[in-house]
């Protein structure tokens, strides 16, 4: 296992937001985490990256706990994107993605053509390489997901913590990054876990998936056994039902509008 | 792959040397202009250590290690700002209002207020006061408020919005104590205190510039140290880490490098403020993106501001010159708020 996590518990204070978590995923795959909000998707997320500490439970990568790495050492392996990042006003792009290096360079190893070369490709692969000058306050909501993206990217891990990552994406950028995703565990062996909102494009990108709530482990498993179950309309507290729209595809929710069935009085 | 893109900024050649030459100059006009009218040959002369007796007197041991004790800490108090302003991601964090200078001003006060009983109880004759002990005094006091603040602050795990806050009423509470020490004590010595208190550099000697040289040979040196881990400190502190930096040992470095340079310089020349202040902005709105300049530019201005304060202080009281750190309080409101204005 690339990164697993077993019986991880976090509390802020008196509110418990994650209960005993279980995660296994394997090198190349991609985890889809989902859950509504405030179901502890981003609590799993910074205990599994080593952000936070757990009450209970361990959380290990390359089957070494991370608790006791470094974290440079754990940035080497685990590349995360948090779900609402800040910069610092004044910086760039390309300074950003820069930063994604660190983990390589240290405090004093000048960059090499291989840390150049990673910092270029993370902002092609991010559609950024025109932006590389241009100030991050200086960009639309959309475009500042992107480079934060690329800073990830340019870490060059092998395991990709990635929290929401197209929550502010039109619908050609969530494709363009859930494409990447796919092409990164399939062409690099890169393992992903990613909290997304989007069912739909959870079910269809995703090996495997992990549903939230309460902070709890509602269903671990591929995505059409969770189709089976009933457990979405339970926990999101919609009505709908899976539909099969192609043959080999993963089936699609299709989610009931309440004004669809009850016409204007 | 194509090729890479040029992610860094090239600052153009003539910035820094720019920079330098104003710095160098601001230095020789203070060599050359001062209180008691000296012709440039004679100053000339008395730099290399010719000429009469009076001329190589007041250049050499009074305007020089004035200057230069100006200088170092003019790069102290800016550079410290520089920073604190980066650990704790608020432009408005300065050493001088972040409980450093108040810890040296109370560590000051109680300093002469003890050796009035201790040395000589009942007398006040002022030849006797300990002036020589005063640097350490207030760099000892400077660094303790410090430590206290940090301790504070990593007791309760605190955001770097709070270590201002939490150091800007640590700072509050030490001034109040210095105050009502100072207040109800009302002995001669008040003169010595009030004349520390304002930031001055009125005789000045050697003796100060080697206090404070260590200081700034080891604060500087470590500076290439720690330029990555500054540029990583100015993220939120999950995002620093998650980028491979020790946060908590990186921020605690930082903060010990800035408090050591900015209490240093307090006990030497007393609170001057603003500069920590507004230095750091004035080389940030110069270079632009170009981070690479702001320390260089962080460092001459520094200089620049301090012995230009300074010359302008000695040329406008002329015998009763004006304190530098009255100047900077003066100049200092108009440009921070201009300053203000062009950040967004
Ligand atoms: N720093 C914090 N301090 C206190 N409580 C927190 C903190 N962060 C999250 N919580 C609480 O913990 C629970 C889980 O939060 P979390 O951010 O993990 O949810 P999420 O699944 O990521 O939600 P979303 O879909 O809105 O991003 C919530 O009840 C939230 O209010
Ligand atoms: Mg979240």
């Amino acid at each position: 296992m690339s990164l697993s996590c077993s019986g991880l518990s976090v509390t802020y204070g008196a509110r418990k937001a994650l209960t005993n978590f279980n995660l296994a995923v394997a090198p190349g795959e991609v985890r889809a985490l989902i859950g509504p909000n405030g179901s502890g998707k981003s609590t799993a997320l910074q205990a599994l990256a080593g952000l936070i500490r757990p009450d209970e439970g361990r959380a290990d990568i390359d089957g070494a706990p991370i608790a006791v790495m470094s974290r440079r050492d754990i940035a080497r392996r685990l590349a995360f994107l948090p779900q609402q990042p800040s910069a610092p006003d004044e910086m760039t792009v390309g300074q950003l993605v820069r930063q994604g290096r660190f983990a390589h360079v240290g405090l004093f190893r000048s960059y090499r053509p291989e840390d150049e070369a990673a910092i270029a490709w993370a902002l092609e692969s991010t559609g950024l390489s025109d932006f590389a000058e241009r100030g991050l306050n200086e960009l639309s909501g959309g475009e500042r997901q992107r480079a934060w993206i690329s800073a990830a990217l340019a870490q060059e891990a092998q395991t990709l913590l990635l929290d929401e990552p197209t929550s502010f994406l039109d619908i050609g950028y969530q494709i363009e990054v859930l494409d990447l995703v796919h092409r990164l565990s399939r062409d690099r062996g890169v393992s992903i876990v990613m909290a997304i909102h989007d069912l739909n494009q959870a079910m269809s990108i995703c090996d495997r998936i992990s549903l939230l709530n309460h902070g709890m482990l509602a269903f671990d498993g591929e995505p059409r056994d969770l189709a089976a179950t009933g457990l979405i309309e339970e926990v999101f507290r919609v009505k709908g039902q899976f539909v099969q729209i192609a043959p080999h595809a993963p089936p699609h929710f299709d989610v009931e509008l309440a004004r669809w069935t009850s016409p204007p009085s | 792959m194509s090729h890479a893109p040029q992610t860094v900024s090239r600052a153009p050649v003539w910035f820094v040397p720019t920079s330098v030459a104003v710095a160098v100059l601001s230095i020789m006009l203070a060599v050359f202009i001062g209180v008691v009218d000296i012709p440039p040959a004679d100053i000339l002369a008395a730099l290399q250590g010719h000429g009469s007796a009076e001329a190589k007197s007041i250049i050499l041991d009074i305007r020089l290690p004035r200057i230069l004790t100006g200088m170092l800490a003019g790069i102290h108090f800016a550079v410290a700002g520089l920073i604190l302003q980066m650990i704790t991601r608020n432009p408005l964090a300065d050493p001088s209002i972040m409980g450093v200078s108040q810890g040296a001003t109370l560590a000051v006060s109680l300093f002469l207020l003890l050796t009035v009983y201790i040395d000589n109880p009942g007398s006040n004759t002022l030849a006797e006061l300990p002036i020589a002990w005063l640097p350490g005094v207030g760099a000892v006091g400077g660094l303790a408020a410090g430590a206290v603040i940090y301790l504070l602050a990593f007791r309760q795990n605190l955001g770097p919005l709070r270590i201002t806050i939490c150091g800007i009423a640590v700072g509050a509470v030490l001034h109040a104590v210095a105050i009502g020490l100072i207040a109800g004590w009302g002995s001669a010595r008040i003169e010595i205190l009030l004349e520390w208190l304002s930031g001055s550099l009125y005789a000045r000697s050697w003796r100060h510039v080697m206090f404070l040289l260590p200081f700034t040979v080891v604060g500087l040196s470590l500076l290439p140290l720690l330029r990555r881990s500054l540029d990583l400190l100015r993220f939120d502190a999950p995002v620093a880490r998650s980028f491979g930096l020790g946060y908590r040992f990186h921020f605690s470095l930082a903060l010990a490098l800035s408090c050591s340079l900015a209490a240093s310089a307090v006990g030497v020349v007393g609170p001057i403020i603003f500069v920590g202040l507004i230095v750091p902005h004035l080389a940030r709105l110069l270079a632009g993106r170009r981070f690479t300049l702001v320390l260089p530019l962080t460092i001459t201005l520094g200089i620049v501001v301090v012995t230009l304060g300074d010359l302008a202080g000695r040329v406008l009281g002329q015998a009763e010159e004006v304190p530098i750190g009255v100047i900077t309080a003066i100049f200092g409101v108009p440009v921070l708020i201009a300053l203000l204005r062009r950040v967004p």
